[in-house]
């Protein structure tokens, strides 16, 4: 049987680096582009219609601009393709900046004023919506504390389970590698310029969920090998085979559950389903680095750990004598 | 631990299993958990030829009904015993409809009488538009009101705009001679909806909304017949009673019917002169029609505007692309992750198909409404994408147990060694594991849901999309313990059995 014989502890240096460079790219990303926040976040307006025929994007743009005295950005996306009946139509969606929901008055007036333009393009709204800042704030600030709540749940959990193998430290690690992951999902909406929403929420708490499940099979591992090769075994022996014999779960886990969401991705991509599109990007992105960060990061990590432990132990010993 | 110790005691008496003697003595893992493992494995010991085909053939079925469900035809009248797929209930964002969030539009702080009447009128105006399904809730601490509903099926014309208008518009009570109406339908409560007035009714209009000081439900003993009854008691501003003891005057013995906007709500018939601004409407009510008829009256007379804060839109059409689309992913995903499996693992990999077979009919299930103890759940995209996201986590526990099996046997183990022992070796991992995911699941759950987690911080609100998504996860997760462990090991047993399963190549090992 063919078994793996990476050395993750040796080269743990080139891991880290890997990361941190990522992480690079990711800020640098940030501090061009900034990050966006989706308007369900921070309040704010937006319509999207679907019409027949061409229409012309700046007109559109001031028509809509003095009919609501307020700034918009229009984008026009032709012949988007339905699943259902494979009929291509054409869609315009108006953002409106400023954190302001726009009323339903308003939102009837830009309809007619459009119409009143163009009278052939039965304008019919695709979906809209308006939401007020206060309320988005709640509901930013409710989805933080999830992640929060959720986090603190997984790490109770984690230390309680592995208490052998010291908890804290296991525990501690895979917060790193948690975080790690949280951190490239984060990057991955910041370059793709996905504004930040509800999906954002779901998809950090199902890798936190993922990547924490790769890490234990791994501790489980080590846990098991350390009674197999007892307490004087080396700490990167014992922790790179522990990894070496789960790898092909891993990645197979791994290929799987990337395979079935990637699916998905090309899928929303086809037929332009936005809100599938920013739950299924980030989730490939998230199922692999949840892989590489259980992998790469969490296992050396907790060598290291348990070295300075030993070293320390060995000071304070000699120190003593 | 009485059991505990049971438990390992037999194990030494039988010995069939060394490691577990060995790891019941010598385990570190708490007493409890021990104990369950045990007895598992000890259920796990023999598994008879059939049970194969026995686990097999029960998830096929399974997956079939949950899939079409089960229906009698009868003429005209189709009979669900078991429902299917088809009878999944689906959200706004794949039926298309309307969210919005209204506030009373009083200047101050709404109180929750107001709040109460505001949210009786919306409910009333949807049921008499015959919209079914619709969610509603009141925020005491926010003076919301929330309000989802998915557009009627078969309807052509939806004007979101127009519709959300309608529900927040300012009631408009009226007291009318007589009860003459142009059209009766029936809303979606069941009950006929008397609609339009017209002739006298129509021209008559004796009073009006801010004539009306208050409406209060009342329950009263009746004297003759000793009867607890319920009625509700009206009372007048000045104004108003001198308007409504000239009209009963007038009208002794026949109607003034009440109305809500277009809708009639009430026909009483004049008793009596009623001179002192206060009166009853007495006609059979039980606690919860004299209560509902009080909010709507109180509605009409504290006329306050509803100022739509939120809201969202979104049409059929683009719902039911997505709806196909996600179809789509959801079979190729399928397929990709059963060809990688037996490709990869063969004959275990072909258990894990049923399985997750198995796992994926379990989620439908869970979702339409196929068990008599759930209720059926409302769908939203993520909701299937967790469904999708399942299938590719849920083979994980088939690729851990697979895997383990492979090692033992390239380790030199026999075929029915290497399978107990990597059934045994898997499992906690298998276990931590799935607690992790449910975990997450569930705070998704908790925080996404209708009334949740931080609803005294927050306030509730309507169900996010994402709720569905925990509740996918979740099933998923907690089928993957019922198909991908005991299913999946039950039929690893059971088929070891048969000669022709007994080849090691079949299972990973090396080619003999």
């Amino acid at each position: 049987m063919k078994t793996f014989h990476i050395r993750f502890y040796e080269n743990r240096k080139i891991y880290f680096a890997i990361s941190l460079g990522l992480m690079a790219i990711g800020l640098i990303f940030n501090i061009i582009f900034g990050t966006q926040l989706d308007i369900q976040f921070t309040g704010g307006a937006l319509i999207k219609y679907s019409y027949t025929g061409t229409i012309d994007q700046e007109k559109v743009q001031d028509i809509v601009q003095s009919t609501t005295n307020k700034p918009v950005t229009v984008n026009i996306n032709e012949d988007v393709k339905s699943a259902n009946d494979g009929k291509a139509i054409n869609n315009v969606s108006i953002s409106f900046s400023g954190t302001e929901s726009l009323t339903v008055e308003r939102q009837q007036a830009v309809a007619a004023a459009l119409a009143k333009e163009y009278p052939n393009a039965k304008f019919a709204v695709v979906e809209s919506s308006s939401v007020n800042p206060v309320m988005g704030r709640d509901f930013f600030f409710k989805c933080l504390l999830s992640v929060l709540v959720a986090a603190l749940l997984l790490i109770v959990y984690i230390a309680f389970r592995f208490k052998k193998i010291g908890g804290a430290s296991a525990g501690a690690m895979a917060i790193i590698a948690l975080l790690h992951d949280v951190t490239m999902v984060y990057f991955t909406f910041v370059i793709f310029r996905m504004p930040i929403n509800d999906n954002f929420i779901a998809v950090v708490l199902t890798i936190l969920g993922y990547s924490l499940n790769d890490t234990i099979i791994i501790y489980d591992r080590i846990r098991e090998n350390r009674k197999l090769m007892g307490p004087k075994a080396d700490y990167g022996t014992l922790v790179d085979t522990s990894i070496n014999q789960t790898l092909t779960r891993s990645l197979y886990t791994a290929a799987c559950t990337f395979a079935a969401i990637a699916v998905v991705y090309i899928v929303s991509v086809m037929y332009n389903l936005d809100s599938v599109q920013t739950f299924a990007l980030p989730m490939m992105v998230g199922i692999i680095t949840g892989c590489y960060s259980s992998i790469c990061i969490a296992g050396p990590l907790y060598v290291m750990w348990q070295k300075h432990k030993q070293q320390k132990k060995q000071q304070a010993a000699a120190s003593s004598r | 631990m009485a059991i505990q110790g049971f438990s390992i005691d037999f194990l030494r008496v039988s010995s069939y299993n060394k490691l577990c003697y060995v790891r019941g003595c010598g385990s570190t893992r708490n007493a409890a958990a021990e104990t369950l493992m045990l007895l598992e494995d000890i259920c796990m010991k023999r598994v008879g030829k059939p049970v194969f085909f026995v686990v097999a053939l029960l998830i096929l079925l399974f997956t079939y009904t949950a899939i079409f469900g089960v229906y009698a035809q009868n003429g005209d009248n189709r009979t669900t015993y078991v429902k299917g797929a088809g009878d999944i209930r689906w959200g706004i964002d794949i039926r298309g409809g309307v969210e919005a969030t209204f506030t009373p539009d009083t200047g101050k702080g709404a109180t929750e009488e107001q709040l109460n009447a505001a949210k009786s009128t919306i409910e009333l105006r949807l049921v008499n538009n015959n919209i079914t399904d619709y969610e509603i809730y009141t925020d005491d601490h926010n003076d919301r009101i929330i309000v989802r509903f998915p557009w009627k099926s078969g309807e052509q014309n939806f004007d979101p705009e127009a519709a959300i208008q309608e529900l927040s518009a300012t009631a408009l009570l009226t007291f009318r001679e007589g009860a003459e109406y142009t059209t009766t339908e029936t809303g979606s409560d069941g009950q006929p909806v008397y609609k339009t007035p017209k002739g006298t009714t129509k021209d008559t209009i004796i009073l009006q909304g801010d004539d009306v000081v208050s409406a209060q439900p009342q329950v009263y003993q009746n004297p003759d017949s000793g009867k607890t009854e319920y009625l509700v008691a009206l009372e007048f501003s000045k104004e108003g009673s001198a308007k409504f003891a000239e009209a009963t005057e007038r009208l002794v013995g026949q109607t003034i019917s009440v109305w809500m906007d277009d809708v009639m709500i009430s026909d009483p018939n004049v008793k009596e002169a009623i001179t002192d601004g206060k009166c009853t409407i007495e006609g059979n009510f039980t606690a919860a029609e004299a209560s509902s008829l009080a909010a709507k009256i109180s509605a009409g007379a504290l006329p306050f505007k509803l100022t739509t804060t939120n809201f969202q839109t979104i049409s059929p059409s683009l719902g039911s692309s997505s709806l196909d689309a996600m179809r789509w992913a959801g079979v190729i995903a399928f397929t990709l992750v059963c060809l990688f499996m037996l490709f990869m693992f063969r004959l275990p990999g072909l258990i894990a198909v049923i399985a997750l077979m198995g796992q994926v009919a379990l989620s439908f299930a869970a979702v339409s409404g196929y068990f008599p103890f759930l209720n059926s759940f409302t769908m939203t995209l993520p909701g299937i994408a967790g469904i999708i996201l399942s299938i590719g986590m849920g083979v994980d526990a088939n690729i851990i147990t697979a895997t383990r099996i492979k090692e033992e046997l390239w380790a030199g183990k026999t075929l029915d060694g290497a399978i107990q022992k990597g059934n045994a070796n898997s499992f906690w991992a298998i276990f931590d594991g799935n607690i992790t995911v449910i975990i997450v699941a569930a705070i998704l759950m908790l925080v996404f849901g209708p009334t949740n987690l931080f609803s005294a911080l927050f306030g509730s609100s309507t169900t996010g999309a994402i709720y569905s998504f925990g509740y996918t996860l979740l099933i998923g997760t907690i089928g993957n313990f019922i198909m991908g462990v005991t299913a999946t090991r039950l039929m690893t047993k059971s088929i070891s059995g048969f000669r022709f399963a007994r080849s090691k190549w079949l299972y990973g090992g090396a080619d003999k």
